[in-house]
């Protein structure tokens, strides 16, 4: 009994040692100029798989409401590389929905499933703002630990900005989830967003079907809130994702 | 970004990767085969509280994609290949796991047991119980061989 209890406060403490590890990272670094609040990777790639994938973002706060969608075609090209290209849609200052840029990422598994202590991986993505001189590249550490029946996911993602219409510049960000693997359907978990002028934590949830073959659909919807003294700061995050 | 922070990054990424790479000699290795959409055994016996290594044998013309919620595991195991999946540690119980494309014929479970219940797969263990009895027929053999 003691044991179990030692076990579970060395956890505990483990976590916290994680989180106050990467909280004091990020509290002198730059945010990407963009919204933090996106996704949290997972470092797993599997071989012959193909995704359609939606996203939105609807991001409420004092000064009013911002939308983002993006919509994705992803494939592995190698047992441990994925790659995925976006076209992402955001709506403007009047009220219009349009392009806003374009993005291809690369995932690389680089540890099989439970072969070390954690799992890792690595991703690398690219992105141009439509009609503007912007470039972003990111490139991204995948982290994974299982803990029984939870799991928990860190990204550490180091954001290079350059181009004529911005000011050239490095930028980091960080994303966290803490997932209860309860059902396949039905995957509840808590994540972090920390950036620059921006904090952010609120619940998750997430799940799979499966359907023939490798046939599968995965949706997320998280409700997260921002930690940064503004009065009104929300943001609602959806995703579906068609793995065939 | 502050020197402080870089110096920061780089210890903890370093501790993660020291932690996650550190060698987990021994582990216990079993195997399964996957024929006519069947695996054999269909049930496998693993220590508790340990890490193993599970290969798995396809020996279908078709690609297989082991998967298990409970197990927390998806892997493709391509036809007349082996895949290797490693599994733990886990507490007792019993965790399914099925083929995804063939799910109503490939299903298996991981049962979990306390260690002392475990068959000892060790390979020091398993030459003694093996080698004892050959080395012994063998002395006898010479014996009879030497008195006739």
């Amino acid at each position: 009994m003691n044991f179990l209890i030692f076990k579970k406060l060395t956890r505990f403490s483990f976590l916290l040692l994680i989180l106050s590890a990467f909280s004091a990272l990020t509290c002198q670094v730059a945010l990407a100029d963009g919204v933090v609040v996106d996704k949290v990777y997972h470092p797993y790639v599997l071989p012959n798989e193909q995704e359609f994938e939606w996203r939105m973002l609807s991001h409420q706060n004092d000064a009013g409401n911002s939308l983002g969608q993006r919509i994705a075609y992803g494939k592995s090209i190698t047992d441990n590389v994925m790659i995925e290209f976006y076209i992402v849609g955001e709506r403007d200052k009047d009220g219009d929905f349009g392009l806003s840029a374009y993005e291809v990422e690369t995932r690389w598994m680089m540890t099989d499933q439970g072969e070390y202590w954690a799992d890792w991986g690595l991703s690398l993505e690219v992105e141009k703002v439509h009609e503007l001189d912007i470039w972003e590249v990111t490139t991204g550490l995948l982290f994974e630990k299982e803990f029984g029946r939870d799991s928990l996911a860190l990204n550490a993602f180091l954001i290079y900005e350059s181009g004529s219409d911005i000011k050239n510049e490095f930028e980091t960000e960080f994303r966290l989830q803490y997932r209860y693997r309860w059902l396949p359907q039905v995957q509840p978990a808590i994540e972090i967003y920390i950036g620059q002028d921006y904090t952010g934590i609120g619940p998750t949830f997430m799940g799979i079907q499966r359907f023939d073959g490798q046939k599968q659909l995965k949706w997320e919807l998280g409700f997260i809130t921002g930690l940064n003294g503004d009065d009104k700061d929300h943001i609602l995050r959806a995703s579906i994702e068609y793995e065939f | 970004m502050s020197l402080f922070s870089v110096k920061l990054m780089q210890s903890v990424i370093v501790f993660f990767a020291l932690l996650s790479f550190a060698s987990l000699a021994n582990r216990p290795e079993f195997e399964v085969e996957l024929k006519n959409h069947l695996f054999y055994p269909a049930e496998i016996e693993i220590p508790a509280n340990t890490k193993v290594k599970l290969v798995i044998y396809n020996r279908d013309t078709t690609p297989e994609e082991f998967d298990s919620f409970d197990l927390n595991r998806e892997k493709v195991i391509f036809p007349q290949k082996k895949s290797v999946i490693f599994i733990g540690p886990l507490p007792p119980g019993r965790y399914k796991f099925f083929g995804e494309f063939n799910p109503n014929s490939a299903q298996g479970t991981i049962i979990v047991v306390p260690k002392k219940s475990v068959a000892d797969t060790n390979i020091e263990t398993l030459a003694l119980v093996y080698t004892a009895p050959l080395a012994a027929n063998s002395l006898l053999l010479k014996e009879v061989l030497h008195v006739n």
